[in-house]
């Protein structure tokens, strides 16, 4: 895959990002993602605001209709294609993990987890490592298609391992790489590679 | 003692409960529970001793198989049912159970014992075949995931024993075995080795838990919820969660099981239909209610089943109260004489004081607003701004000083930056769970959500009062109604009691005003001082070379961190509008021990 392709492919999922954070993810290197970036500038598909890049609207409008045909031997791979819908089925439970952590049933009601409670904090902690485990079977299988996939179990494993260490904003804080925040990132990745919108 | 079967197990009837370290943190309060005379379903431990036996040696403990046998009769005895065999099936339920509750340790296993022939004499004797079914597959589901640790796989609810047999058996790679009793040893053998999973290993490794200590097994007698018309299952507050007002509060779905109040395919109905169909258990439940509250000196949470008119109590736990609630029984129970005033202090968390005095809709000034959309209030809070429909236009005019609402057809992770700049977030799609929900709330801002398709275009360029509790979009910005704790009986008494234990003193603004001679530091104008994270450094370096103050205000000065900061430095008092929130974490932290930079760190 051309890096070119990849950057922007990068930059469609971490909007706003810096080199570093791109080719972090893409398994770049970030003196050729800077490269890139800066022949990007020029001709006007990139913009830069303080040391961070944004796509401009028509690179994004010529990307959108790049996936079919990059990607058209992976959508039609049976494997990666059942490693695609292992992914969707779990996404809910997550989103439900997720949802639990930052609310608490009160009499019915939810209402803002506090985070008052440890015991309360560590159960989900505990249902977000039970989730992962079955998550890792499912990003190896993707992976085994498209190697650079593996970077997101490493950072997943990452983030769970602070938040189990007592660090818990890396469950599901919106402003780092937080459990939430690199399990949307890949949801968004595989999104596009299989041409699909997300549904909520 | 409760009656032994051997070397590994034991039954729990009633009698004085052995140690926690023994048999495991969940028979330990079933055994705490029977202790008060309350009736739990009947039930059988696997001690830590044959966890802690098989994994010194390898080895299944000698004996364990017929020990097993014996704790099944024993369940068969005291319920009248049989395991494997009809006219009334027995099932159970298998539990991991460490002396401390941990990650990774094995989910619970429902339903074990059910089989093509018992399916069919579980449905004869509820007259349901449907449940029965039903019962079949969850059990299935459940010992394929957690036992057999099968793939990505659904058992789909319209399909025969045979394909999901099959189904599981391609996904597992081993089939489900045949025989109850083979079943059970594999269900305990299961949750064995969950003691080693990666994630129970890392948080002994963590907490200092020596890994020599095992888990325990429960093993419990299902108990059916659906049986008959006098059968049913519920929950019970001791307290209402929401107002906390003094009466018992709870939900019952008549015949249905725990799983129906979950799943959402009953609507629970209030207690006043229990009370009327069956006074008595109703009598007795909260009876109960009354008794756990005693025993544990807070609200209980209880899930209860009745069987053929037999109450049988689940669960008992600390209830999770809403924050008015939370200070509501708080106080009462000081006056009570349940609890003192510090611990009164360690119910309630300076968050839920600021949340509960958070600005929110003047009821009055709502009456006559049009509604402009209305969808499902996924964070609560409330937001007015100009709506724009894109997150690089709510960036933009936002760094202009506007203030802006972000309303999409649902929202994505490029989508973040609109939403950090917006006042509050609307979208079309999706709901408590979705992006825009998760995201919203991680971000604290206001955020309704699945206001159905095409329900933004109304919106557009129009200033609106996003109310993120009702799922209400408003015309126009409302006025909003701050709450004030000093309008509170229950907020005074707390603030006396934090106040009699703080090392520090909280002022309000306006009585700084009038302080002439308070030598104070104002730590607005500071970026690290507005920082929870950064305020003890930037409050040492403001301090440094100013001997003579003796207080602070602005920055994140009342924060629970810079609360602590404030009194590591040796402060008399900082200002503050409210007041409590930071006066309850100066006295949650006294009673704590002083702060050092240890606990900085973990905070």
């Amino acid at each position: 895959m051309s890096d070119t392709h990849l950057v922007l492919h990068g930059l469609a999922i971490k909007k706003n990002g810096t080199p570093e954070a791109i080719a972090d993810l893409m398994g770049l290197d970030a003196g050729d993602v800077r490269a890139v970036l800066a022949s990007l500038v020029e001709t006007q598909r990139v913009v830069e605001v303080q040391g961070k890049y944004l796509l401009a609207p028509l690179a994004r409008l010529a990307l959108d209709a790049d996936y079919a045909r990059r990607y058209g031997a992976l959508r039609a791979d049976p494997v990666f294609a059942a490693g695609y819908e292992g992914f969707e089925r779990i996404n809910g439970t997550l989103k439900q993990v997720i949802t639990d952590w930052q609310t608490i049933a009160v009499g019915g009601e939810r209402v803002l987890n506090p985070h008052a409670d440890e015991d309360y904090d560590g159960k989900i902690i505990d249902r977000l490592g039970a989730l992962h485990e079955r998550a890792e079977g499912i990003l190896a299988g993707l992976a085994g298609v498209l190697p650079r996939l593996e970077v997101y179990r490493d950072k997943l494993t990452g983030a769970l391992e602070k938040a189990e260490d007592g660090d818990i904003a890396w469950v599901s804080d919106a402003r780092i790489e937080s459990y939430h925040t690199l399990w949307f990132e890949l949801h968004e990745d595989l999104l596009r590679l299989m041409g699909r919108e997300r549904e909520d | 003692m409760s009656l032994e079967f051997g070397r590994w197990t034991l039954g729990l009837d009633g009698g004085t409960p052995p140690g926690r370290a023994l048999i495991g943190g969940k028979a330990w309060s079933l055994a705490r529970m029977q202790a008060l005379g309350l009736r739990v379903p009947p039930a059988f431990v696997v001690t830590t001793r044959a966890c802690a036996a098989c994994l010194s040696e390898g080895d299944w403990p000698e004996g364990l198989d017929a020990e097993l046998a014996a704790g099944i009769a024993w369940l068969e005895a005291q319920t009248g049912r049989r395991f494997g065999h009809g006219p009334s099936p027995l099932l159970v339920s298998v539990r991991s159970g460490a002396p401390v509750s941990m990650p990774g340790m094995m989910d619970t296993v429902l339903n074990l014992g059910i089989t093509d022939e018992t399916e069919a004499a579980l449905g004869a004797e509820c007259a349901d075949a449907a449940f029965a079914r039903d019962t079949h597959r969850r059990f299935l589901d459940l010992y394929a995931h957690i036992v057999l640790r099968a793939g990505e796989m659904v058992l789909a609810a319209a399909g025969e024993p045979e394909d999901w047999r099959r189904q599981i058996a391609a996904s597992a790679g081993a089939p489900v075995p045949e025989g109850v009793t083979v079943q059970l040893q594999a269900a305990v053998r299961a949750v064995f080795a969950s003691w080693n999973s990666r994630r129970a290993r890392r948080y002994r490794q963590h907490h200092n838990i020596p890994d020599t200590l095992g888990t325990a097994v429960t093993v419990q007698a299902m108990v059916f919820g659906n049986a008959d018309e006098r059968s049913g299952t519920g929950v019970l507050f001791s307290r209402n969660p929401l107002t906390g007002a003094a009466e018992a509060y709870g939900e019952y779905l008549p015949r249905a099981q725990g799983e129906d109040v979950v799943s959402g395919k009953f609507t629970p109905r209030p207690l006043s239909v229990l009370q009327a169909r069956l006074p008595e258990v109703h009598e007795r439940l909260l009876a109960a209610a009354g008794i756990l509250e005693e025993a544990g000196r807070d609200v209980q949470d209880i899930e209860f089943t009745i069987e053929r008119g037999r109450l049988f109590l689940l669960q008992s736990r600390v209830a999770k109260l809403a924050p008015q609630a939370a200070v509501r029984i708080a106080v009462e129970l000081v006056g009570e004489g349940v609890i003192d005033e510090a611990t009164a202090l360690q119910r309630v968390t300076p968050e839920q004081i600021r949340l509960m005095l958070s600005p929110r809709l003047d009821e009055a000034g709502c009456l006559g607003a049009s509604v402009l959309a209305q969808g499902e209030g996924a964070s609560p809070g409330v937001g007015i701004g100009a709506v724009v429909g894109s997150s690089d236009e709510a960036e933009q005019r936002a760094r202009g000083g506007e203030a802006v609402i972000l309303a999409r057809p649902t929202t994505s992770p490029e989508d973040l930056h609109g939403m950090i700049a917006a006042r509050a977030i609307v979208t079309e799609q999706g709901g408590s769970t979705s992006h825009a929900a998760v995201v919203g709330r991680a971000l604290g801002l206001p955020c309704v959500v699945g206001c159905g398709a095409g329900s933004i275009a109304a919106l557009a360029g129009r200033i609106v009062t996003v109310d993120g509790r009702s799922g209400q979009v408003f015309a126009g910005a409302l006025p909003l109604a701050f709450p004030d704790e000093k309008d509170s009986a229950a907020l005074a008494a707390l603030t006396r009691w934090a106040a009699a234990r703080s090392p520090l003193r909280v002022i309000a603004p306006a009585e700084a005003e009038a302080c002439d001679g308070c030598a104070l530091i104002d730590l607005d104008g500071s970026e690290a001082a507005a920082d929870p994270d950064r305020i003890a450094a930037a409050l040492t370096a403001a301090l440094a070379g100013r001997a003579g103050v003796r207080g602070a205000r602005g920055g994140a000065i009342a924060s629970e961190r810079g609360v602590r900061a404030a009194i590591a430095a040796g402060l008399d008092f900082i200002v503050a509008d409210p007041v409590l929130p930071p006066l309850l974490a100066a006295a949650r932290a006294a009673a704590e021990g002083l702060p050092n930079a240890e606990h900085e760190e973990r905070v």
